[in-house]
């Protein structure tokens, strides 16, 4: 192949990307709208073990080369996950893009980005020398840089089986189909016995990452309902304080303003 | 170097080029299937929407590389089926057609919803075709279109 690797198996992969400068090529439907000139891709969209989605003890295994429509028809990924990813784009691009893919972009929109962080999701990323787990938070070192090395890919996403079910989800576009996240919004909730064990939120496509402030959420682990409610005005404002958002399709103002409208309607929907 | 082997059409055809040359400038510029259109680039607007392994793709997204050993359908390959000619009907007897420019891309997407679901509402019309523009009709006329094939093709999808 001229100007190009292919692989049949992850083995094959790994080594190809050992050896040469290449970009790991998935489903294409982000690189080939840069389609920068002279780039060597290599081609993983033929690894059938890269497009697996398994079910553990604990979590729901997403393959990377797992295509968004696959996981629409995959009884077992969690209904928030479907639900965003039901969102992206139109069919001829979910039938294409990946898990993966959504990843190695590295941008803040990537609407199936935004659930593995409110989710906690780690990714499994190997290379000749191995494989390392990363929590997906840490995986984003800023605005399209990730912590992944030039001979890793990534394998897979693990994605807690449990605590998912009770959610919201919210995406702001500028139309139905085929639209770029202005503002996307995910929140779950958990409580046992009437006190809240996990609140988890996160905003997407306002920053040059995912934000999510896991300090702010623990301030309402333990209380009831009714205790977080009363909490609430100063909750709201804490993470009014410590949202700095950037400008993109929109202005940072309105951003904001949605971004602190959506959280309050999530901590309404679950009594707070 | 190898050169890239697929499936065009039902031809066995091998492409010499770059791995990350674009699948719509190979098909309309080596293979002259121009039925591609070609309108953004971007995966945007559906226009140049082929069936590859028999999946609905913009093959403005699809470099050469990922096509080895896969198989590619466009209008010149499905305008010899029963289905097409069921579709070609559908669209001319509602008047679902004005420019033209989004048809082939339009005709593959309702094929591949109907390969899916043969009795498709309209929203599932909708959603089934959410990736192409057109910027004629208002696509009342294309929903309608796809719905009366369904019915017309009984058992054909």
């Amino acid at each position: 192949m001229v100007n190009g690797y292919t692989a049949a198996t992850l083995e094959e992969a790994l080594n190809i990307r050992a050896e040469h400068e290449v970009v790991p090529y998935a489903g294409g439907t982000d690189l080939m709208v840069e389609n920068r000139p002279g780039v060597t891709y290599l081609f993983l969209n033929k690894i059938s073990e890269l497009k697996r989605i398994s079910v553990d003890e604990k979590y729901v295994r997403i393959g990377s080369g797992a295509t968004f429509t696959q996981a629409l028809e995959d009884n077992r990924v969690p209904q928030l996950m479907k639900d965003a990813v039901a969102l992206i784009a139109a069919p001829a691009i979910r039938n294409a893009g990946t898990f993966g893919g959504n990843l190695g972009n590295g941008s803040a929109k990537a609407d199936s980005v935004l659930i593995e962080f409110v989710a906690d999701a780690k990714l499994r990323l190997v290379s000749l020398r191995g494989e390392r787990i990363v929590d997906v938070d840490r995986f984003y070192l800023g605005r399209k840089k990730l912590d992944l090395r030039d001979d890793e890919l990534i394998a897979e996403i693990l994605l807690p089986k449990t605590g998912l079910e009770q959610y919201d989800y919210q995406k702001v576009g500028g139309r139905n189909a085929l639209a770029i996240s202005r503002v996307s919004f995910a929140g779950v909730f958990s409580t046992q016995d009437g006190k809240i064990t996990n609140i988890a939120t996160a905003f997407g496509a306002v920053a040059d990452t995912v934000l999510r402030f896991k300090d702010l959420e623990d301030t309402l682990l333990g209380k009831t309902p009714e205790e977080a409610k009363a909490l609430k005005a100063q909750y709201l404002k804490s993470y009014a304080d410590r949202m700095v958002l950037t400008r993109g399709r929109v202005s940072a103002e309105y951003r904001k303003t949605v971004c602190m409208n959506l959280l309050s309607e999530f901590l309404t929907r679950f009594g707070i | 170097m190898d050169a890239i082997r697929f499936v065009l059409n039902g031809q066995e055809v091998s492409y010499e080029g770059s791995a990350s040359d674009r699948l719509l400038d190979v098909l309309r510029n080596t293979y002259r299937t121009t039925s591609v259109k070609c309108g953004c680039k971007e995966g945007e607007c559906g226009a140049c929407s082929v069936l590859m392994d028999g999946v609905l793709v913009n093959s403005c997204c699809v470099a050469m590389g990922a096509v080895e050993h896969s198989s590619i359908v466009t209008m010149e390959g499905f305008r010899d089926t029963e289905r097409y000619a069921v579709l070609d009907r559908a669209f001319a007897e509602i008047s679902a057609v004005q420019c033209g420019f989004c048809i082939p891309g339009m005709v593959l997407a309702a094929e591949a919803l109907l390969v899916k679901t043969p009795h498709p509402s309209d929203e599932e019309i909708r959603e089934g075709l959410s990736g192409n523009l057109c910027r004629c009709t208002g696509y009342n006329a294309i929903v309608h279109a796809v719905s009366s094939a369904a019915k017309e093709g009984e058992g054909l999808w």
